[in-house]
């Protein structure tokens, strides 16, 4: 039996009865005999199905003629040319026309794949009965116009564990990621490359994980270590740094278009996000602590329901209740997602027990409020914050579906205005919260608190002005004809702009009170749910003026379990529910997506090449097999990204070599196979930290303040924590490919322009850092020009140079004209702090009115004293190739 | 098992062998000098190994001369066009065609009325004049860029696909909506060349911040990264700020030349062990552009070499001078720059002016943003004609989209247009074009294109026609098919070639 749930009649007309847009209402019929069903299943059903669906059904991938067959209300509702049935006539029926194949213009099915003669007597007949049939929409309201296009897309699927495909050569085989990789390979009578050389192995593992060279040292006890985890020792030690953190949080805040200003901020207000860094280092920290991914997603879809969640718990372990939580997501929200008991919650000791770390939770929301303010538009918002939650976390392009359904993906708009209504309920509270419960009265906080109460009360003054402004104007009877001009006389006419003016000094001096203020205490960028939650219309064609069906909040249809009884979610925004139904383990999407993000950062190119969408637009992934066994190995983890890294470092594929084999270069020129590993240019990042790192000036301090591109704090900091202005993202990063700020971006290119050789052949920064490599005591004191060479090379390619590489440097520095005598310079540091970096970051001009726009100084103010030969060859080494791409 | 003390020589971890006697021992490098002194008891017969070849031998050579046939090189066309270069004036934030290239007299009379749609008509502020002996009608507003009226080709019957700025500013620069495709100079450099080895050969020039759309608009995406686009923020003050770095502080060129050709000695090594890589090659490449770029952009980007008689011309210093947004000056800068750069044989020059969105306060302020091009254009296609340069030069006017014919409802006392995909203009000039035209047309009010209407692709396919190529033969293989910058669509608008 085909059918699951027969309507009866009563309900077909009750729904016939709400949709009053229908062109042609079907006649209501009472319900139908049981000789008309048989009929209809016997005949019509499979028919319909075999001949037509293929077309005209919800379930195709593309729709002929807008018509569909798949309901009776469809039928009677027709197509581009009109209804396809009148009840009881065959003979004006279109589909009974089209099937007699009488008129050239209307044949179906199409191609002369005419049905038979008894075919055509069963639809008549149907149709002479008065088209009984037991099929009605199944989704109440959905829109009659959506196609529901690319259902059949795979990643639309559950994820299916596949079995490990066996290989012949078993001995390269690391883990199960090599059988996937190995059986493709040989499939296409291929081999792995050799494994990677001990040195470029390290480097690239170093590169990979914390974003860093290696220490000499550390190059030199991997080379040495026999042992047969050397390697897998490398790769746990990198983990457990803090380097890690901060360098794998920066592709996710690409991805969450993290900046640390508004970019079109609303009306007066400061351009800063003062506190923005607080989310910059939850991701930071959360990459850290291995916190596991439901929960990465949770926490910056719903942190503040999140951190009530842990804060609950913590309590009732401090007061030594029954070790397992009796708290469940229940309990912190009525929620009917319930019947998807989809994220494991009592697995949370990893934050629960660093009280009160749960209160950093509503930090991580920074993710949804730190976007572009859109001088405040709040649809906009809404719609950058639908952008960046699907595009992150599904690798969707739900805002596609804004103005109408989705091109390509099965995304109707009322699954947008589903999500709107979950952001729309969702404010920043007037205060943000603190990072810490109590902050602690030191003088600074108290003195803080006394100049935040004295802007206050500057803001209440100020309010009141513009009320008896507003007042003043009501009065006049307002702007237009017939107002008051006696009244309006009274007004002074320049009095709004310069309540403006105040308006913008005073929500500048709370921004630099925020900003600079020693004492002003950590805040997380949180969301609360607005108190009374409601459900919004559709917009349509995404004009305001324009309002359709009010939609509840509910989860996206295609990636329900359940698509015709989808939960609503009544209880707050929705947000918890969103986050919940975003985390849940069956969601075909969720793993997939993070697991094609990491593979692509790991190998310079993912499964699937967009890792942002993965909808029907997106190219089909190199090893579908292999990305959904990572994915449901993923979950099993528990969502442990250290354990994806630890799975995919520790394969065969990746420990080979970078090394060309012209044979295979000509059969997969993209290295689609992973015969070898990729070539990787090194991104700004890398490339900035690890010449500070060479030359041990890195500070390795965590987190804080972002610094700015001018100080000479970006010369000493990683540039994790440089000051991304949305406005004016650094130029020099731009150059190197930092993605903009406006959009979540999952992949950076990597382009090789002018300017960045420009940055390295001249850029002061990178002059001196070469000078600072020869200009110490360790280096003069090598005991010959060979060792000296030998130096240069272990600390910036870390290897050992060749015979020839020796000479070629000993030749470039004795046949240069100044300086081959190793001499120390009198006069220490070779940079000057100037009296920039002392001015407190928020009086630079990035921020004041006629900003500065060009970063004329990255890293300070330099002097420009002569070079010797061994700084140019210092020099010549960091613009080579190799210092920047790793193999 | 190697111990602490014993040298690695031995072991294999090398590929390449390790200097004989050269400590491959970390610690005498990187540790404190006792330690490091207390471990030198290694021979340095080695020494003699830098007198085996001659330094002078290594260090030398003329670097440049090799990288003549590199991918930049000028390359035929397919078949004889007058145009070699493009200055492409992006009018970002789509500009009122009713306002500007497309008059309508139905739409004045029915200012403040009710038209089609319920809407409320809102008649063109401006007036519409005849110009030159082809009679084409323009708005005050470009009146000193009308002079030129006979060198200028109108299409008035543009239209695209979606009136949103980001995604239709994007598709107008690369032919795409959603997947980031080449954009349309970086086609032009990939197809032709470009003749000056010594400056990128497709330029942006662009105020602070990115247009919307970012990079993209002037990315090569898929097509090598030597094709995208460089970028320039002509806001500077000064050239050496305009352009990043582009002065070596510390050394003088020949220094810095002896450098780079020893940096290109040893890619040389690395690119063998990986026996080469595309990715190799393109940043050699890059490294000569931007050696020799330091002398030639610092030229070419320094307008203050141009006589002060032309500098006026251009608007240059005219009110809000001093870079101020409200006067010509800054676009003037950026115009001049482009000559300057297509005289040097830069393939393509694309000029942002962004600003073109007017829901409101239409009559000042798209007043406002025509008179930051205006005198510049005119100066531009004058000097350009001037210099024999004008029919070797396609110069192209045009935005991402129009505007609607009735008010928008947003624009309260003082009106402007909402957007509007079905119509717009665009204006050509130079190269190739058949001046005093004006190619296709809208319905009365100019809310829609109604004959010989033309699409971005079809513009594409004039332009990349104009300098030489045919749009269905310009393709790159990528994933597995023949892109395009056209699709699968494009028609030359022929009426308009000279």
């Amino acid at each position: 039996m085909r059918a699951k749930a027969f309507f009866t009649g009563a309900t077909v007309a009750a729904t016939l009865a709400l949709s009053g847009s229908l062109r042609a209402a079907a006649p209501a019929t009472p319900a139908i005999a049981a000789g008309d069903l048989a009929f209809f299943e016997s005949k019509i059903r499979p028919l319909l199905i075999d001949k037509c669906y293929k077309c005209h059904s919800k379930e195709s991938d593309k729709i002929r003629g807008g018509l569909y067959l798949d309901t009776r209300e469809a039928l009677f509702q027709g197509g581009n040319t009109g209804p396809a049935v009148v009840a009881g006539k065959p003979d004006e029926s279109l589909l009974i026309q089209a099937v007699r194949y009488k008129d050239e213009d209307l044949q179906m099915p199409p191609k002369g794949e005419k049905l038979t003669d008894q075919q055509i007597a069963d639809l008549t007949e149907w149709v002479k009965r008065g088209v009984p049939d037991p099929r009605s929409s199944a989704t109440k309201g959905a829109p009659a116009a959506y196609s529901g296009v690319g259902k059949n897309h795979w990643a639309f699927k559950p994820v299916q564990k596949p079995a490990v495909p066996a290989v012949k050569n078993t001995a390269w085989v690391q883990n199960p990621i090599d059988n996937f990789v190995l059986a493709k390979l040989e499939a296409n009578g291929m081999t792995p490359n050799t494994p990677a050389e001990r040195t470029r192995l390290i480097r690239r593992v170093y590169f990979d994980l914390i974003g860093l060279p290696p220490h000499p040292a550390d190059v030199q006890a991997f080379v040495r270590d026999t042992s047969p985890d050397a390697y897998a020792k490398v790769v746990d030690k990198l983990l457990n740094t803090q380097q890690y953190g901060e360098h794998w949080a920066r592709y996710w805040l690409d991805v969450a278009r993290y900046s640390d200003t508004k970019g079109d901020a609303k009306g007066q207000d400061d351009l800063r996000y003062p506190h923005a860094w607080t989310y910059r280092d939850w991701v930071i920290d959360a990459f850290n602590s291995d916190l596991p991914y439901d929960k990465f997603i949770i926490a910056q879809i719903a942190g503040d329901y999140f951190a009530q969640y842990l804060e609950k718990q913590y309590k009732s372990k401090s007061t030594s209740l029954p070790a397992k939580p009796t708290a469940k997501p229940k309990a912190v929200v009525a929620t009917d997602v319930a019947a998807e008991p989809a994220v494991e919650m009592d697995k949370m000791e990893v934050v629960a027990d660093r009280d009160p770390g749960f209160r950093r939770m509503m930090a991580a929301e920074g993710f949804l409020t730190l976007g572009n303010q859109f001088n405040g538009r709040k649809d906009d918002i809404i719609g950058d914050q639908i952008d960046v939650t699907t595009k992150a976390f599904l690798g969707l392009t739900v805002t596609c579906a804004r103005c109408h359904d989705h091109k390509f993906d099965p995304i109707p708009t009322k699954d947008y205005y589903s999500l709107y209504g979950v952001f729309a309920n969702s404010r920043q509270p007037v205060e943000l919260p603190t990072l810490v419960a109590k902050v602690p009265q030191t003088p600074d906080l108290l003195d803080y608190l006394a100049k935040s109460a004295a802007l206050e009360k500057r803001q209440a003054d100020l309010k009141k002005e513009r009320d008896e402004l507003q007042a003043a104007i009501r009065a006049s009877g307002g702007k237009g004809k017939g107002a008051n001009k006696a009244a309006a006389g009274k007004i002074d006419p320049g009095k709004r702009q310069q309540l403006q003016k105040m308006e913008r000094e005073l929500q500048r001096d709370i921004g630099n009170l925020e900003t600079e203020h020693p004492g002003a205490p950590a805040r997380a960028n949180s969301l609360i749910d607005n108190p009374r939650c409601v459900d919004f219309p559709v917009l349509l064609r995404g004009e305001i003026a324009n309002k359709g069906d009010v939609v509840p909040r509910r989860f996206l249809e295609i990636l329900s379990p359940d698509p015709k009884k989808r939960p609503e979610w009544r209880e707050g925004s929705g947000r918890w529910q969103l986050a919940l139904a975003i985390a849940n383990p069956k969601n075909p999407l969720t793993a997939r997506v993070l697991v094609n993000r990491m593979w692509q950062q790991h190998w310079g190119a993912g499964f699937v090449s967009t890792p942002d969408d993965l909808g029907n637009m997106s190219s089909p992934p190199t090893h579908p097999e292999l990305l959904d066994w990572l994915a449901a190995t993923f979950v099993e983890n528990k969502w442990s990204i250290k354990s994806l890294h630890r799975m995919i470092l520790l394969s065969a594929a990746y420990q080979q070599s970078g090394e060309n084999n012209p044979a295979f270069a000509e059969k997969d020129p993209n290295n689609k196979l992973l015969w070898r590993f990729n070539l990787r240019r090194l991104d700004f990042e890398e490339l900035h930290d690890s010449l500070l790192a060479i030359t041990g000036s890195l500070n390795l301090n965590y987190g804080g303040k972002p610094v700015d591109i001018g100080t000479l704090q970006f010369a000493k900091r990683r540039s994790v924590y440089t000051l991304i202005d949305r406005g004016n993202p650094p130029e020099l990063l731009t150059q190197f490919d930092f993605p903009s700020p406006d959009v979540a971006s999952g992949r950076r290119y990597e382009t090789l322009v002018p300017q960045q050789a420009l940055f390295l052949m001249n850029s002061p920064m990178v002059i001196e850092t070469a000078r600072k490599l020869v200009d110490r005591p360790a280096f003069a004191e090598l005991k010959s020009d060979e060792e000296r060479v030998t130096l240069l090379y272990l600390a910036i390619f870390q290897r050992w140079p060749t015979k020839q590489e020796v000479a070629l440097g000993l030749g470039y520095v004795k046949s240069n004209p100044s300086g081959t005598e190793v001499t120390l310079s009198k006069d220490a540091p070779a940079t000057k702090i100037t009296a920039r970096d002392a001015r407190p970051a928020a009086k630079k001009e990035l921020y004041s009115k006629k900003k500065n726009r060009y970063n004329v100084d990255i890293g300070g103010v330099y002097d420009n004293k002569p070079l010797d030969a061994w700084t140019k060859l210092a020099h010549a080494l960091f613009q080579s190739n190799e210092a920047i791409f790793y193999n | 098992m190697p111990t602490h003390q014993e040298p690695l020589d031995h072991l294999d971890f090398n590929p390449h062998q390790p200097c004989r006697g050269i400590s491959t021992n970390i610690e005498d490098y990187f540790q404190t000098r006792r330690q490091f002194l207390s471990r030198m008891g290694m021979g340095l017969g080695a020494l003699s190994l830098a007198n085996i070849i001659d330094p002078h031998n290594l260090v030398a050579g003329d670097g440049a001369g090799k990288l003549t046939a590199g991918p930049l090189t000028p390359r035929p066309t397919h078949f004889p066009a007058k145009a070699k270069s493009v200055i492409h004036i992006f009018a970002q934030g789509a500009p009122s065609h009713i306002d500007t290239w497309d008059p309508k007299p139905s739409l004045s009379r029915l200012s403040g009325k009710t038209i089609t749609g319920g809407e409320i008509g809102l008649g063109s502020p401006f007036s519409f004049s005849k110009y030159g002996q082809s009679g084409l009608e323009i708005s005050e507003v470009f009146a000193k860029t009308a002079a030129h009226a006979d060198d200028l080709a109108v299409i008035r019957s543009m239209w695209t696909d979606i009136p949103a700025h980001e995604v239709a500013t994007v598709f107008m620069n690369t032919g795409s909506l959603r997947i980031a495709k080449p954009s349309m100079g970086s086609w032009l450099v990939y197809g032709l060349g470009t003749e000056n080895q010594n400056l990128p050969g497709f330029i942006a020039l662009r105020g602070s911040g990115l247009p919307p759309g970012g990079a993209t608009n002037y990315q090569s995406a898929f097509l090598p990264g030597v094709y995208q686009g460089t970028s320039i923020n002509t806001q500077a003050p000064s050239v050496a700020q305009m352009i990043q770095n582009i002065r070596n502080t510390y050394v003088s060129k020949g220094e810095q030349r002896r450098q780079m050709d020893f940096v290109h000695q040893l890619n040389e090594i690395h690119a063998q062990n990986l026996q080469r890589d595309a990715a190799l090659e393109t940043r050699l490449e890059s490294y000569e552009i931007a050696f020799r770029m330091q002398t030639e952009a610092l030229d070419a980007f320094d307008i203050n070499k141009e006589s002060e008689a032309t500098r006026t011309a251009y608007g240059i210093g005219a009110s809000g001078g001093g870079g101020g947004a409200k006067g010509p000056s800054e676009t003037g800068k950026q115009l001049l720059i482009a000559r300057r750069l297509v005289e040097r044989g830069v393939r393509v020059v694309q000029v942002w002016h962004n600003g073109w969105d007017h829901h409101q306060q239409l009559k000042t302020r798209l007043a406002q943003k025509a008179g930051e091009i205006d005198q510049p254009l005119a100066a531009l296609i004058s000097d350009l004609k001037q210099r024999g340069l004008l029919d070797s030069t396609l110069v192209i006017w045009g935005g991402e989209f129009g505007r609607k014919s009735s008010r928008d409802r947003n624009g309260y006392d003082d009106p402007g247009r909402d957007h509007n995909a079905k119509a717009f203009s665009t204006v050509l000039a130079g190269g190739g074009i058949k001046g005093g035209t004006v190619h296709g047309s809208t319905d009365e009010f100019g809310s829609a294109s109604i004959q010989d209407k033309v699409h971005p692709h079809d513009l594409h396919a004039t332009i990349l026609h104009c300098m030489g190529i045919d749009h269905t033969k310009l393709t790159y293989r990528f994933n597995g098919r023949d892109f395009r910058l056209t699709d699968v669509a494009g028609n030359v608008v022929k009426p308009i070639l000279a």
